[in-house]
């Protein structure tokens, strides 16, 4: 099955009339023809991997990753509500393997862009011809007073990367009486998931709702005044939760005293402008940036937190032969305020890209032309879900962002004069959708 | 928009083959939700490799022109040319159809193949795998997912084109629903 794609795909770049010959680097191993380092085994490290193994096995890919099982933080919010089993997430490397990427379950340390090497806290120094850096985000827990690392795997979980504090807020929620208070503090953007805080926010009065806890409150405080596919959060808000004065979710953004500045762990309240707010449950998301192996070689150049790169490759503009794809890196149409989304299926997408360019690159071919697309749902409650598409091509070496490819679903349909409701089944398709997603993105990058 | 017209003369005069290499691209990203070269593993989104050209060509344009109703891939091939629709539909008619069948209840085969017999062998053949022009493979089709498209053929504000289809979906009664996509997903042949 494999070997179909890879030779569609060998077969039409080389029949490609070719603008120029490209060199093709010396190749290390005896019999590999370039290799390639992959850091980070999320999404987008493991799609890189993956790709470039099913398109050209003649390349050697090695894997970089720390742990042995990845939990998917799409559809994650849904393990907090206890509407889904955190097992539904999670998948091991063997899937990489088997395509034939060597999964080295170690720490990248130190990168050297001179020499192409990368030395891992186990202690050893790979070469590579090429370095695919997917390193995800790193928590910056000095930015809210009275946050600490340790206090966000204990009182203040973030619960922002899957895994043991998902369900440890999990706990907190189940533990917290009817009638308490959850409260979600949302980050400056740009960061990871921009509409996770408020799906999350749904998917807690979910909880409560079906929970004999309908007196609990839902409170977002935002640092931000708007957020991802608003009309939609709260249209469902509304309906299902209540949402406002007297309803079960309420918003407060930062023209309002949002922006949480600081936090008291022992009295869990929450301190933003002249606003103080006492929850049963703090869930702190603090502001991320580009992984910190990313950032300690300078390629973090975007605002000091996301790393800028080609759009025709996703290629570092500040070192060549590596790239980033996922989360740490920032790109789309940012003049027109279209900047790609941080999403599994973004990830996914980027991580296509540079591995097709790979392996055109080391096969003396042209490069393809790239295309990136997100489509990203949230379910918000039982038969209710929506989505938002995002597409992007490249045009004279910038991003543009495709309006007709790109958008939400719909508020309201009729005309605009006349508007009527969403039928119910349009909602619900969302939310199966959803799961077909996950199931297919989770096989589509790591089996 | 200027600037996207200009990257699709480029492609133009670069020739067919770049087209070509263009499109392995563009159609790995439909990997993403309907599995590595079309075949999916998510129960609510179906399998498309292996699925009739004109079939996968008038379901996208049909999207793209606002003439079926859709959540998601209506607002996601209207960001697509013609002609990239027709080179995706060729790529994905080319691969093989891979039916992946699922068990099913001794009950449920039985009023599938008793309703299908009468409802939908004429156009899609007993087991699924003989499609008319213009219709969908069905052997070894993601049930749910066939489940969840005969709901949206029942449902008259969901807006679906094929009048025969929605007459046959809206004549089905609630029980047989399942039945019938439970029947076609067993289906290995």
């Amino acid at each position: 099955m494999n070997g179909f794609d890879r030779r569609t795909f060998l077969k039409a770049l080389a029949a490609a009339p070719v603008a120029s010959v490209l060199s093709v680097p010396a190749a290390r191993g005896a019999t590999s023809k370039a290799r390639v380092l992959v850091v980070g085994g999320g999404y987008g490290g493991a799609t890189a991997a993956k790709y470039l193994r099913v398109l050209d096995p003649a390349i050697a890919v090695t894997l970089i990753e720390r742990e042995t099982l990845y939990t998917s933080c799409p559809l994650s919010n849904e393990v907090i509500s206890g509407e889904r089993d955190i097992k539904t997430l999670q998948v091991g490397y063997d899937g990489l393997s088997r395509h034939g990427v060597e999964v080295l379950h170690d720490e990248a340390g130190q990168i050297d862009p001179v020499k192409k090497t990368v030395t891992t806290a186990g202690g050893k120094t790979l070469e590579y011809d090429a370095l695919v850096l997917s390193p995800g985000v790193d928590f910056d827990f000095g930015a809210l007073e009275g946050l600490t690392r340790e206090l966000a795997e204990t009182r203040l979980p973030h619960a922002w990367k899957a895994g043991p504090q998902t369900l440890l807020l999990k706990q907190q929620l189940e533990a917290m009486p009817d009638g308490g208070t959850f409260i979600i503090v949302v980050p400056p953007g740009p960061f990871r998931c921009p509409p996770g805080p408020y799906e999350r926010a749904a998917q807690v009065a979910l909880h409560c709702k079906t929970h004999g806890k309908a007196k609990s409150k839902v409170l977002i405080l935002d640092a931000n005044d708007s957020f991802s596919k608003k009309a939609l959060f709260e249209q469902a808000w509304k309906e299902l939760y209540g949402y406002g004065e007297g309803g079960m979710i309420e918003w407060v953004p930062a023209s309002k005293d949002g922006k949480v500045e600081r936090v008291d762990p022992e009295t869990l309240t929450c301190y933003a402008g002249f606003g103080e707010y006492k929850g049963d449950v703090v869930n702190v998301i603090p502001p991320h940036h580009a992984g910190k192996i990313a950032k300690d070689l300078g390629l973090a150049t975007f605002k000091d937190k996301w790393c800028e790169v080609r759009p025709e490759n996703m290629e570092s503009t500040k070192q060549k032969d590596i790239y980033v794809v996922g989360d740490a890196c920032v790109g789309g149409e940012l003049a027109s305020n279209n900047p790609f989304p941080k999403s599994a299926h973004m990830a996914i997408s980027q991580a296509k890209v540079v591995a097709a360019s790979l392996v055109a690159k080391f096969n003396g071919l042209p490069p393809p032309e790239p295309i990136y697309t997100n489509t990203c749902y949230s379910v918000v409650g039982h038969d209710w879900g929506f989505s938002v598409v995002h597409l992007f091509r490249v045009d004279a070496g910038q991003w543009v962002y495709v309006k007709s490819g790109s958008g939400i679903s719909p508020v309201t349909m009729g005309t605009k004069e006349a508007p009527k409701p969403v039928p119910r089944l349009y909602r619900k398709l969302e939310v199966e959708y959803a799961d077909g997603w996950l199931r297919n993105v989770l096989a589509d990058a790591f089996l | 928009m200027g600037k996207v017209l200009s990257a699709w003369f480029l492609l133009v005069l670069a020739g067919p083959a770049l087209a070509a290499g263009n499109i392995d691209l563009l159609a790995r990203t439909c990997n993403n939700c309907h599995g590595l070269n079309g075949v999916s593993v998510g129960t609510s989104m179906p399998s498309i490799g292996g699925l009739p050209k004109v079939y996968l060509a008038n379901i996208m344009k049909d999207w793209k022109y606002d003439k079926r109703g859709a959540v998601t891939m209506n607002r996601i091939v209207k960001g697509l040319s013609d002609d990239e629709i027709d080179a995706l539909a060729a790529y994905f008619a080319k691969l093989p159809w891979v039916p992946v069948p699922q068990p099913a209840s001794a009950e449920n085969l039985a009023i599938g193949k008793t309703v299908i017999t009468e409802n939908c062998e004429d156009c899609h053949g007993a087991t699924g795998s003989d499609p008319d022009v213009g219709a969908p493979r069905l052997n070894g089709q993601w049930a749910r997912y066939m489940a969840l498209e005969l709901e949206k053929y029942r449902d008259p504000e969901f807006r679906m084109t094929h009048r025969k289809m929605r007459k046959a979906a809206r004549e089905l009664k609630e029980g047989e629903v399942h039945p019938v996509a439970a029947y076609f997903g067993a289906q290995d042949k």
